[in-house]
C-alpha cells in the first residue's frame, strides 16, 4: 500500500509481501499488515502459523528472505539503534536463570542507554517478585512479570510480546495482561501481542491480525471487524451475488438451508435471508478455517 | 556487556582458576624434586658440556649414566604429560562451546540480542573478553609447562622437539588454546546445542592438532640432512636435541641399504670370519650413516610458527562465528 508521508507517521508497523523461508518451507509468505500506532494489537494463528516468525522479523532477529518490515519506518534487521524503541518478550520468557531480578534490573542498565531501572524495580516490588532469588525458581508467572518489566523499563514505543502467557495458568493469565495494560495506558505504547488462542487476548486487544498457514487472513481494528461481519442463513445458496455482500467466508450449507459468514459492504436488504450479528471468535474461526491445510497423503504412503 | 559477561563467567572462572590451582600444587613439587635430583646426579652442566665439540669421553659418559638414571626414575611421567596436553582442548570444551551454544538452547539469545546493544557488539565483546582471559591462562599454563618439562626434556634423546613435550611447552598452548575456543565457540554458532557443539570442538581439534602435528609441522623449515661415517670411537652425540625425521645407512652411491638404522663400528674393527663393518647387510666401502632432521636450535622458531598457525586459525573461526552469530534467531 503506497500511503502518504502522513499516514506513514502513526504506522508502528508495516510489512510489505513480507517472506521468510526456512530451507524450502516460507515461514511466513505474502504478508502484508500495518499495525497503527496505540493500537494494542493481538496476533492470532494456530501453532505454526508464522507468529514468531513475523515477531522476529520485527525485532531484528530475523533478516527477511522476501518483501520488507518496517517499524517506524526503518527496517529493523542489524540496526542497533532501532532496538531502543522495541521491547520484546520472547516465547517461554526466556531470561538467565541463575541470575536474580535484580541482578536483571542492572543488566539491562547495562545494556541499554534509555532504562528506567526504578520503574523496573517499583513494578517488581509491586508483584511482590523477590529481589535475591534466582529468576529459574521463580513461577512461571513471576518470572514473564519480570521479563515484562525488563521490557518496560526500556521505555519502548512497541512492545512485541510472543506468547506471553501461554505457560501461565488462568489466574497468571490475567495478573500478567492486567498489570500490561495497566502500564501500556498511560504511555501511549503501541503493543503487539500473539497467541494461539483468541480467547486470552479477546478483553484485551482493539486490533487483530490473523495469520494462518504462513499468510494474513485477516487484520483490522477488532470494531470494524464485528461490525463488518454478519452471519446469514437463508435457503440453500447457490453462490450467486447477495446484496450487501463483499464475500462469503465461509459457508455451509444442509439440504434445505445454507448458513453463511459474510464481509458486507452495506446493508443485507434481502428478505430471504435473516442477518445475525456475529462475534469476534466467529470471525476469527471463519477464517481460520478458511485457510486451507497442506495435505500430506504421499509422505505417508496413504491414499487421499 | 562487561558487568553481564563478568556476572556470567564469574563461577566458570573461579573453578577454572581452582582447578588450576589444585594441578599446580601437584605438579610444583614434582617438578622441585625433578630439578633436585637433576643437580644432585650432576646434570646441571651436561648440555652444555657436551654440546662442545671437544667433550672429553668420561664427561659423556658421566652424563650419559646420569641421563639414563634420571629417566629410569621420572620416565613415567611422561604419561602425565600426555594427560597435560588435554588441557587445551578442555578449555574449548567448556569455555568455548557453551558461549553461543548455551544462550540458544536456553533462548537467552533473544533476551539479550533485543536490548540496545546488538548482537554484533555482543559478539565482540563476549569473545575478546574470554579469549583474553583465556590467553592469560594459556600463558600461564606454557610457561609453567616449559619449567616444569625442562629437565624430562634435557634429559630425554629428541629434546623439546618431542612428540609430546613440543606441544606442552613455550608459546604453543598459547595457539592450541585459543583455536580450541573458537573452534567451541565456532561450533556453538553453527549447532546451537551444548552437547553436539562440544562433540565437534572435541572431533575438530583433535583432527587438526594431529594433521598438524604429524604432516605439517616437519616441513615449517626445509630440513637438514647429516651424514657421517659407520666407523669412528664412541657413540656419536650428533643429534641430542635434534629432531630427526629420517635416518638410515646408504652406500656411497647414495643408495638407502638399511632405512631408520644407524651403524657404528670401531674403526678398522672386523666381525667374525674378518668382515668388515655392515658387510653382511650389503655396505659397501664408503658407507654412511644418513638423516634428515630439524636442528634444535629451530625450537622457538618452530613454536612460532605453529603458534601463528593455530593463532590464524582461531581468528579465521572467530570471524566465521560472528558472521553465524547474525543470522541467529
Amino acid at each position: 500500500m503506497s500511503g502518504t508521508r502522513g499516514q506513514r507517521m502513526d504506522m508502528v508497523l508495516e510489512t510489505d509481501r513480507l517472506g521468510k523461508r526456512y530451507g524450502s518451507t516460507w515461514a511466513l509468505r505474502d504478508c502484508s499488515l500495518h499495525l497503527p500506532a496505540g493500537r494494542i494489537a493481538a496476533l492470532v494463528g494456530p501453532n505454526g502459523a508464522g507468529k514468531s516468525t513475523l515477531l522476529h522479523l520485527a525485532v531484528g532477529l530475523l533478516k527477511p528472505d522476501a518483501g520488507t518490515v518496517r517499524v517506524f519506518g526503518r527496517s529493523p534487521y542489524g540496526d542497533t539503534e532501532g532496538l531502543a524503541d522495541i521491547g520484546f518478550v520472547a516465547q517461554d520468557t526466556p531470561l538467565y536463570r541463575d541470575f536474580t531480578a535484580a541482578e536483571l534490573v542492572i543488566a539491562g542498565g547495562k545494556l541499554n542507554r534509555r532504562w528506567d531501572a526504578t520503574l523496573a524495580r517499583q513494578r517488581l516490588a509491586q508483584l511482590g517478585i523477590p529481589p535475591d532469588k534466582p529468576v529459574g525458581k521463580l513461577s512461571g508467572g513471576q518470572r514473564a512479570q519480570v521479563a515484562l518489566a525488563l521490557a518496560l523499563a526500556k521505555q519502548p514505543r512497541l512492545l512485541l510480546l510472543d506468547e506471553p502467557v501461554a505457560s501461565l495458568d488462568p489466574l497468571a493469565r490475567r495478573e500478567f495482561l492486567q498489570s500490561l495494560m495497566g502500564s501500556v495506558a498511560e504511555s501511549g505504547t503501541t503493543v503487539l501481542l500473539s497467541s494461539h488462542l483468541l480467547a486470552d487476548l479477546e478483553r484485551v486487544c482493539d486490533y487483530l491480525i490473523v495469520l494462518n498457514a504462513s499468510q494474513v487472513q485477516l487484520t483490522g481494528a477488532v470494531d470494524d471487524l464485528v461490525s463488518e461481519h454478519r452471519q446469514l442463513v437463508g435457503p440453500r445458496h447457490d453462490g450467486g451475488a447477495v446484496g450487501g455482500v463483499a464475500a462469503v467466508v465461509r459457508a455451509s450449507h444442509t439440504d434445505r438451508q445454507s448458513t453463511l459468514l459474510v464481509r458486507t459492504d452495506g446493508p443485507v436488504t434481502d428478505p430471504a435471508w435473516t442477518v445475525r450479528e456475529v462475534s469476534l471468535e466467529d470471525v476469527v474461526l471463519a477464517y481460520l478455517a478458511d485457510g486451507t491445510t497442506q495435505t500430506s497423503h504421499s509422505e505417508w504412503g496413504v491414499p487421499a | 556487556m562487561i558487568w553481564l559477561t563478568w556476572r556470567q563467567h564469574r563461577k566458570q572462572a573461579f573453578y577454572t582458576l581452582l582447578a588450576l590451582a589444585a594441578l599446580a600444587a601437584l605438579l610444583v613439587p614434582i617438578g622441585l624434586a625433578m630439578r633436585h635430583t637433576f643437580s644432585d646426579l650432576g646434570l646441571t652442566d651436561c648440555a652444555s658440556q657436551l654440546a662442545r665439540a671437544d667433550v672429553a669421553q668420561a664427561t659423556r659418559e658421566t652424563c650419559d649414566a646420569g641421563y639414563r638414571r634420571f629417566g629410569n626414575q621420572y620416565g613415567n611421567l611422561s604419561l602425565v604429560a600426555v594427560l597435560l596436553i588435554t588441557l587445551p582442548v578442555l578449555i574449548g570444551l567448556f569455555w568455548g562451546a557453551p558461549l553461543v551454544a548455551r544462550e540458544v538452547e536456553q533462548g537467552t539469545h533473544r533476551f539479550v540480542w533485543t536490548q540496545g546493544v546488538g548482537r554484533t557488539r555482543w559478539a565482540l565483546v563476549k569473545f575478546g573478553l574470554v579469549s583474553g582471559s583465556v590467553l592469560i591462562l594459556a600463558t600461564v599454563y606454557g610457561l609453567g609447562m616449559s619449567w616444569w618439562v625442562d629437565p624430562l626434556t634435557k634429559a630425554a634423546h629428541e629434546g623439546r622437539f618431542g612428540m609430546i613435550v613440543f606441544d606442552l611447552q613455550g608459546i604453543v598452548p598459547i595457539g592450541y588454546t585459543l583455536f580450541a575456543v573458537a573452534l567451541g565457540v565456532f561450533a556453538g554458532t553453527v549447532w546451537k546445542r551444548m552437547l553436539p557443539a562440544m562433540g565437534i570442538t572435541l572431533a575438530g581439534f583433535i583432527g587438526v592438532r594431529a594433521a598438524v602435528e604429524l604432516l605439517a609441522r616437519r616441513h615449517y623449515q626445509p630440513a637438514r640432512t647429516q651424514t657421517f661415517p659407520i666407523e669412528g670411537e664412541g657413540p656419536p652425540e650428533v643429534s641430542r636435541g635434534d629432531w630427526v625425521l629420517a635416518q638410515g645407512v646408504r652406500n656411497p652411491d647414495g643408495t638407502m641399504i638399511a632405512e631408520g638404522g644407524r651403524i657404528q663400528c670401531p674403526s678398522g674393527g672386523k666381525g667374525p670370519e674378518g668382515r668388515v663393518c655392515g658387510a653382511e647387510l650389503g655396505l659397501e666401502p664408503g658407507a654412511y650413516n644418513w638423516q634428515l632432521y630439524q636442528p634444535a636450535d629451530r625450537f622457538w622458531l618452530f613454536q612460532g610458527i605453529e603458534t601463528g598457525v593455530f593463532v590464524a586459525l582461531a581468528v579465521l573461526l572467530l570471524y566465521l562465528a560472528i558472521r553465524r552469530v547474525r543470522r541467529i534467531a
